[in-house]
């Protein structure tokens, strides 16, 4: 049923374009996509999962030497977390994300977010950053991934501080997150307006 | 009687130099503004600028500056990770470069402005930085396209045209998707029959995205291929040191970073390269995320003439004061050493790690003016680079460099390698420390009849670096060798004596040790020396060579023939060896493959006088029988 929904909706956005209406008229029908164009609004899934949002540029540096720290940890909390990587570059095609994904070695679920819904929730600001909502879909951490770096041009060795991961534990256990918000360092998502 | 000709009395003087070595080091992001302006200034496009009453616009205002400062390395195949060519490319990069151009992280150009200009300063002015920050305050607007200048344009593929020889690395390196960074040499053998000499040297290091560093070391004597697992394959590490056996110290600064242009030396300055020699890329590699396949090559452009000005590279340093205790965040390193020569200073390469804080490199010049030389207030390993003054600069003898360097061990350090703070010493890996400051200078004013001015500096330097550090092997070896040079041998096999107390099994201080005592006509002494020498490396040529001829000396003809054999064994063609052992097979009568070792050097070099003298004597002697 969901499905149906938002394939209808799918179709409904592309007729107002081609009819060269202005996107905006369809605002109120605002959602992210998987790569083959059907709605899907992560945080609509079951509850018995924390959701992580992971917002990613492909033509960021720093958003795509993380890929393998993603992986890691996406991997290491595979049973308790849904990981989404959200695009919310509104330019950048399903195929060229897909040819990104194979790329960097990526098996995550990836959705496009052109209209900046999932940004907005997360307060999204710079890519790579992270959101975290909790088993009852309420955002308790977004920002960096860790210290990694410090800022553009300057890296640590490795990281010394892992804010996702401490928020995904505490999200895990009910508990509340020490730091629920620090700003990351890499590209602004506002230059993709 | 056959006379043993020059080549058997005349021990290879190995002399000088250790000098040499270079560096590469760094990490981080893979952004890179920058080049060369290819028509315009950008001070001359800051001031056209109407922007100060009206609306920042991209066309008007922003493409000059970006077009000239950021787009030569913001372009499909060059080392930024994104293109900065079009409205849309810079819009969709706004607020990011805003950003970096504040707090001059973008483009990347460490000195602070100061009198003596570099070549190719890459630094925006402060009028560029307000107009790009108020033109992302105000919307990032495009603007009026009449306003808009011509793109620009690059040269494609090699810079300066085809080279005239290019050279692949055999294997590439696979670069792992992440973990810290890579540092690793490709070994380059050059197909040439004969010296050449090199105007130009263009270095493609690969996928320029991944790349952060390379720098070509000059290796005369096949140390490199020795560290590989095998042939082609290269080899790790930080930083490498190649020794220089005869007095040929290595003069030019090959180096690369993102956004450099391949710099043609002045005319007779030409880099000489002989049979034989091979280019070591040394690179400083940084993961992407995903594996990467780094296969780098060299393209060399050669003049038609020889050089006829040698510059030379000297090395400040004080590695032996630098112990960083765990936590100080202002450790401070000094070294003065004083020019015995006129020299004119052409580039400055300073070299610190991770905790270098503020570089600073002076000069007090005799008459007490005190000239900045390079200034870098926050120091940052990922973007070291070579700097060349724009003009030479001239340093008259008596004339004071400094070096004056602080590090920061601290946890507010945020590249420390240690975390929580260790003790740092001096060493090659990444998470040591290094403090080295390298000026090449070319001698000027002076007078050729007085002997090289190279070696005036070179021995100066060495007995500086003894004063700083009397356990400094290099010191006194490269001092020993000035003096055996100078001829001064007594003086010469002491301060051999003192480098062989400090690394008594150094193959190449004993054998030129050994140089030295047989030059003096004491063999006996020098063979002691020379087994030495060869038990540390069983395939070395000079040795073999060397002890062929102490035996010869001692009319053990036997004995010299086999060293003169495994000489050949480690360098098969040889001329001075061939005609040696037909000179010692001579000797022990053995006429006919005397006859054909003299001809097989003859082939070799037509002009080897001892094989072409002793062949003569060695017909005439066939002749009388």
């Amino acid at each position: 049923m969901g499905n149906f929904l938002s394939l209808f909706i799918g179709s409904l956005l592309a007729s107002v374009f081609v009819a060269g209406l202005p996107l905006a008229a369809a605002q109120t029908q605002q959602t992210a996509f998987d790569l083959d164009g059907r709605a899907v609004d992560p945080l609509a899934q079951g509850t018995n999962r924390i959701v992580v949002l992971m917002f990613l540029r492909s033509d960021c540096p720093i958003s795509s030497r993380y890929a393998p720290v993603i992986q890691q940890i996406s991997a290491r909390y595979q049973h308790d977390t849904s990981f989404f990587l959200v695009y919310p570059d509104k330019n950048q095609s399903p195929q060229s994300i897909r040819n990104y994904l194979a790329e960097y070695g990526y098996a995550l679920p990836a959705l496009r977010d052109p209209e900046h819904v999932l940004v907005k929730q997360a307060h999204a600001e710079i890519t790579p950053e992270a959101a975290v909502f909790d088993l009852e879909r309420k955002l308790v951490y977004h920002g960096r991934i860790d210290n990694w770096y410090v800022e553009f041009g300057s890296s640590r060795p490795a990281p010394t501080t892992h804010e996702l991961s401490d928020a995904i534990q505490a999200a895990m256990k009910g508990k509340p997150v020490a730091k629920n918000a620090v700003k990351g360092v890499g590209c602004y998502i506002s230059d993709l307006d | 009687m056959l006379h043993l000709g020059p080549g058997l009395n005349d021990a290879r003087k190995r002399v000088l130099a250790w000098i040499v070595e270079l560096v590469l080091g760094g990490c981080v992001l893979g952004t890179a503004f920058a080049e060369r302006p290819p028509h315009r200034t950008n001070e001359a496009n800051a001031g056209k600028s109407k922007a100060a009453e009206s609306n920042v616009t991209f066309n008007r205002d922003i493409a000059p500056i970006i077009f000239t400062s950021c787009a030569s390395c913001h372009r499909p195949g060059e080392a930024a990770p994104f293109s900065l060519l079009t409205y849309e490319d810079v819009k969709r990069h706004a607020r990011q470069i805003a950003e970096v151009t504040r707090t001059r992280n973008m483009p990347p150009w460490l000195p602070e402005p100061q009198e003596l200009k570099f070549a190719d300063e890459m630094r925006l002015s402060e009028t560029q930085i307000d107009l790009i920050q108020k033109w992302m305050d105000q919307g990032a607007a495009e603007g009026d396209l009449a306003d808009r200048p011509a793109q620009p344009k690059f040269t494609e593929g090699w810079r300066l045209g085809t080279p005239d020889l290019v050279l692949k690395a055999e294997q590439p390196l696979i670069l792992p998707p992440e973990g810290t960074d890579t540092y690793w040499n490709f070994v380059f053998s050059l197909p040439i029959e004969k010296t050449r000499w090199v105007r130009a040297v263009e270095i493609r290091p690969g996928d320029k995205r991944y790349v952060h560093h390379a720098n070509i070391l000059v290796d005369r004597e096949e140390q490199s291929r020795r560290r590989e697992a095998a042939p082609g394959a290269g080899f790790g590490g930080m930083e490498i040191r190649l020794e220089s056996q005869v007095f040929d110290p290595d003069s030019h600064l090959l180096f690369w970073k993102p956004g450099t242009v391949p710099y043609i030396e002045p005319e007779g300055m030409e880099l000489r390269l002989d049979k034989g020699t091979d280019l070591v890329l040394n690179t400083h590699l940084q993961p992407s995320g995903k594996t990467e396949v780094i296969q780098p090559s060299i393209g060399l452009y050669f003049a038609s003439h020889p050089a006829t000005k040698v510059p030379m590279l000297l090395q400040l340093e004080n590695d032996a004061k630098l112990d960083i205790p765990a936590g100080q965040n202002d450790f401070l390193l000094t070294d003065h050493f004083t020019l015995p020569v006129d020299v004119d200073l052409l580039a400055i390469y300073p070299h610190a790690h991770y905790l270098g804080k503020d570089i600073q490199a002076f000069a007090v010049l005799p008459d007490g003016t005190r000239k900045t030389l390079i200034h870098i207030p926050r120091w940052n390993l990922n973007w070291q680079a070579v700097y060349r003054y724009a003009q030479p600069v001239l340093l008259p003898q008596g004339t004071t460099v400094s070096l004056r360097y602080v590090y920061d061990n601290s946890e507010e350090n945020p590249l420390n390698p240690n975390h929580p703070p260790a003790r740092v010493k001096s060493g090659n890996r990444s998470s040591d420390e290094m403090c080295h400051l390298w000026l090449q200078v070319l001698p000027v004013n002076f007078d050729p009849t007085q002997g090289d001015p190279r070696m005036l500096l070179q021995e100066a330097l060495a007995l500086h670096n003894l004063e700083k550090n009397p356990a400094d092997f290099e010191a006194h070896y490269n001092l020993a060798a000035m003096l055996q040079a100078k001829g001064r041998l007594d003086r010469a096999i002491e301060q051999y004596e003192a480098a062989l107390r400090l690394r008594p099994n150094d193959a190449v201080a004993n054998n030129a040790m050994a140089s030295a005592l047989l030059a003096v006509g004491r063999p006996d002494e020098a063979a002691p020396y020379l087994e030495t020498a060869l038990k540390a490396r069983p395939d070395y040529f000079d040795a073999h060579y060397n002890l062929g001829n102490a035996l010869a000396s001692k009319s053990d003809f036997e004995g010299a023939s086999k060293q003169f054999l495994l000489a050949l064994e480690a360098r098969p063609s040889d001329a001075n060896a061939e005609a040696s052992l037909g000179s010692a097979l001579a000797e022990m009568g053995k006429f006919a493959e005397a006859k054909s070792h003299f001809e097989h050097a003859l082939q070799i070099d037509p002009g080897n006088t001892l094989a072409k003298e002793n062949l003569t004597e060695l017909q005439r002697e066939m002749n009388q029988r």
